[in-house]
């Protein structure tokens, strides 16, 4: 059988393939349909929805540049904090966890055990850690700290394995030839390497962070999603208002300057 | 700007040749990191204090968790596929309507101001975080799977949507060109011409939102948007945490199937 | 001077790669070392420097017999032998000048090494050894934007901030197109003129070894066959050192010819 005959028998498998997938899709889009259930929506829905609008139209402006405690800039500010630091401790923790679960430095045993933790840690909802923590430290943004710090252990470390699995090795040798002493080999062979890959890794984790902070504060760890849940309940939505242009501005010009100084590491 | 403040070192080499040395930023980013991290300290009052004397609870609260209360599991199928329901429903519907999310918000196939304001509310729709979406959902679609599903597709057009943009400003324009001169509709020679292009980065791009989106979904419960977040919720309110550790246990395997699966599928693609 | 007598190396795995070794090489000289893959002139170069120890005889460098060098003293002696290698063995992540300023890390002060923070006197030289393979103006750029010849470069420049006695080069043009491989040669002998630092270097290219080096070694299966100027090597010398003995060819030919 020739090339040519293989690609045209092929392609009729390829399209019976795409086919039963499609059908596949099909089948369990009706089936997801099922858990539809218009009995709720009510009719208040769209004065509510037009209440929303107008209060991001027409935004507390009073409390959006307020600096009170209960002002949105001193709560994006607490947002950031909880975020900042939840990073920082979750890098700490990440990283012995990475080189554990990295196959070529521990036996594998060891490195698969390692990752299935990493596994379970990743899948639980940040959400569950910040109800578990307001039972150790009592409600507030410490919790929150604390809960960001666990929920990023998991994929940091992922991310981290990816990056001490793809060390360049060769520069040892050269190092070796140099006359360095293991410290020097790691501090100038490997250190380097490292650092750019898992400080953009970490500025990455820090932008997802602070969105999950953004909503720790349901649950009572602190940050703006506390009042901004209460705001809604009330209905006041002028004050919902702000309090999201404030999210949104404040999470967008993150994203912006994160990806800027993630380039620069990345790419020099 | 830096530079002025610190003004390069300047070394002068035995041969003459002058090099200069721009001073390190590194000293002032360690300046700056420090003092950001004494500000949260104070703003989140931290306290080692009280996590060393305290953080064993949490510790406690895992270990009651295990063994699972396994009879729960008859609770928790219905929130269960619900949760899979709702994210796959609104992953299918948010993927669709990406494409054309994504059409408008690219600057090369219509015009500059129109693409800016697609990507304006492209991006609005991704930063405002899911639950914040959900809850907004469950006051206008009522308490129930369906204000989830609507914030499900609401982020996923918008991940989905960007993703797929770019893509599509980044696709070969030639063929594109060549079928509008030839006297294609514009909308006819996406079809044709961009598409296919970005067609398998789509896929593997909407099934990589799938996955993500169960886990986003597990927790939509909590502000009354469906699924098993709210037993969670209850669960951990009544402090049964064996209940707590039986979701979790099944939440983990469903996610780590389904991400095996759209794993095994978006390797396929590329 | 580097003096081999009677070496011979053996790999844990009972691998012979090197036998009956003698060879002199003064100071100032200029040798390249051919033969075909798997011959053992990696070996042949990283049992000077220590890289890799001998299984018999000795090897004497500069006064020092090299196999009875233990722990510490093992790195004092490589700071002054230069290495260079084929992929360059650089940092890409970091600025030229940082690849460069490592061959001094090893007599930094303890406080300096954990830091990273070099004296005035270590950048002045490591900048003195960029200009002199022709890249100061790329310095403070990062490696990853270099190209493969500026990348050999600067690891030729960290070499020379070493200030070694000996290079020691395992292909290192291997890599290289052309003319960049030219370049990178004349950088080479310009510093074995200039600074008398004797050059060993291995290399497959023989009219690039016969044009530039004063010397040829050729090793056939970890012996050495050839041992001469280089304008004198032969074409029959040549066949010698990559195909072994002309009969000896012609009659595993036949060999191999009944085999079918
Ligand atoms: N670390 C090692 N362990 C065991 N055997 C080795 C080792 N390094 C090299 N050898 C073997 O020793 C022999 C000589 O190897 P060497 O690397 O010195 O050859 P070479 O002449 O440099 O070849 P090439 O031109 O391919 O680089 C080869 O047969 C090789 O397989
Ligand atoms: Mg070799």
């Amino acid at each position: 059988m020739d090339a040519i005959e293989k690609q045209l028998h092929a392609s009729p498998r390829n399209l019976r393939y795409i086919f039963t997938i499609a059908i596949l899709i099909l089948l369990l889009f009706i089936w997801s349909l099922t858990t539809v259930n218009l009995d709720n929506v009510s009719e208040s829905g769209l004065g509510i929805a037009a209440g929303i609008i107008g209060g991001i139209l027409n935004p507390d402006l009073d409390l959006l540049f307020s600096f009170t405690s209960q002002g949105v800039l001193y709560l994006l500010i607490e947002t950031i904090a909880i975020a900042f630091l939840g990073t920082i401790m979750g890098s700490i923790l990440a990283i012995p966890l990475a080189f554990l679960s990295a196959s070529k430095i521990v036996p594998k045993p060891v490195a698969s055990v390692t990752r299935l933790l990493l596994i379970i840690i990743r899948t639980i909802p940040a959400l569950v850690y910040g109800l578990m923590f307001i039972r150790v430290t009592g409600p507030g943004p410490f919790a929150g700290v604390l809960t960001i710090s666990l929920a990023s252990i998991g994929m940091l470390a992922k991310l981290f394995v990816d990056v001490i699995e793809e060390l360049d090795t060769n520069i040892l040798e050269s190092l070796d030839s140099i006359g360095c002493n293991t410290f020097e080999k790691i501090r100038y062979g490997i250190w380097p390497q490292l650092f750019s890959m898992f400080l953009s890794i970490i500025i990455y984790r820090f932008d997802m962070n602070l969105r999950e902070a953004s909503i720790l504060g349901i649950v009572g760890a602190g940050g703006i999603g506390a009042p901004l849940i209460f705001a809604m309940n009330a209905y006041r939505w002028s004050e919902v208002g702000s309090i999201l242009i404030g999210l949104v501005v404040l999470i967008l010009l993150v994203e912006f300057f994160s990806n800027r100084i993630r380039n620069k590491l990345v790419r020099g | 700007m830096y530079d002025r403040i610190f003004p390069p070192a300047k070394i002068t080499l035995p041969n003459g040749k002058i090099v200069y040395e721009k001073k390190s930023r590194a000293p002032i980013i360690l300046v700056l990191l420090v003092l950001a991290t004494i500000i949260s300290v104070r703003f989140t009052n931290f306290d080692l204090n009280t996590l060393f004397k305290r953080g064993h609870e949490f510790f406690v609260i895992i270990g009651q968790m295990i063994p699972p209360k396994w009879d729960y599991l008859n609770n928790i199928w219905k929130p269960l596929l619900d949760t899979i329901k709702m994210s796959l429903l609104g992953s299918i519907l948010g993927s669709i309507a990406a494409v054309p999310a994504a059409y408008f918000a690219s600057s090369n196939i219509v015009s500059k101001p129109v693409a800016a304001v697609a990507k304006f509310f492209l991006s609005i729709l991704r930063t405002l975080p899911t639950l914040v979406t959900a809850l907004i959902a469950t006051f206008i679609f009522g308490l129930g799977t369906l204000a989830g599903t609507v914030a499900i597709f609401l982020f996923t057009i918008a991940y989905v949507g960007k993703l797929l943009y770019e893509q599509i400003e980044n696709a070969n324009m030639g063929s594109f060109e060549a079928m509008e001169s030839i006297g294609m509709g514009r909308l006819q020679a996406f079809r044709y011409a961009i598409f296919p292009q970005v067609l398998p980065n789509y896929l593997s791009t909407s099934l990589f939102s799938f996955e993500g989106n169960v886990r986003y979904a597990a927790i939509l419960g909590y502000v009354g948007a469906g699924g098993i977040g709210l037993l969670l919720d209850e669960s951990l309110g009544w402090r049964d945490y064996s209940s707590v550790g039986m979701i979790l246990l099944m939440l983990i395997i469903t996610v780590y199937l389904i991400e095996k699966v759209s794993e095994h599928f978006r390797k396929k693609l590329i | 001077m580097i003096e081999f007598i009677d070496v011979g190396k053996t790999y844990s795995n009972n691998m012979k790669a090197l036998e009956d070794i003698n060879l002199r090489i003064e100071k100032g000289e200029f040798v390249a070392v051919i033969g075909p893959s798997g011959a053992g002139k990696s070996t042949l170069l990283r049992c000077i420097n220590r890289m890799h120890d001998i299984s018999e005889g000795k090897l004497i460098v500069d006064g020092v017999e090299v196999n009875s060098l233990k722990g510490k003293e093992i790195r004092k002696f490589r700071q002054r032998i230069g290495m260079i290698f084929q992929s360059y063995n650089l940092v890409t992540r970091i600025s030229v000048i940082k690849n460069v300023l490592v061959s001094f890390a090893p007599k930094l002060p303890y406080w300096r090494k954990v830091l990273g923070l070099y004296t005035k006197e270590h950048k002045v030289k490591a900048l003195t050894a960029l200009d002199q393979v022709g890249i100061l103006d790329k310095a403070y750029v990062r490696v990853d934007q270099l190209s493969g010849g500026q990348q050999q470069r600067v690891a030729l420049a960290r070499t020379l901030a070493q200030n070694p006695d000996i290079i020691l080069a395992d292909e290192p043009i291997a890599s290289l197109d052309p003319v960049t491989a030219k370049q990178v040669m004349d950088d080479f002998t310009k510093i074995n003129r200039e600074t008398n630092i004797s050059v060993i270097i291995n290399i497959h290219h023989v009219e690039i070894a016969l044009e530039y080096a004063d010397r040829i070694i050729g090793i056939r299966k970890g012996k050495i066959v050839y041992d001469g100027k280089a304008e004198d090597l032969t074409e029959e010398n040549l066949n010698y050192i990559y195909k072994g003995q002309t009969e000896e060819l012609q009659s595993n030919e036949m060999e191999g010819k009944t085999d079918v």
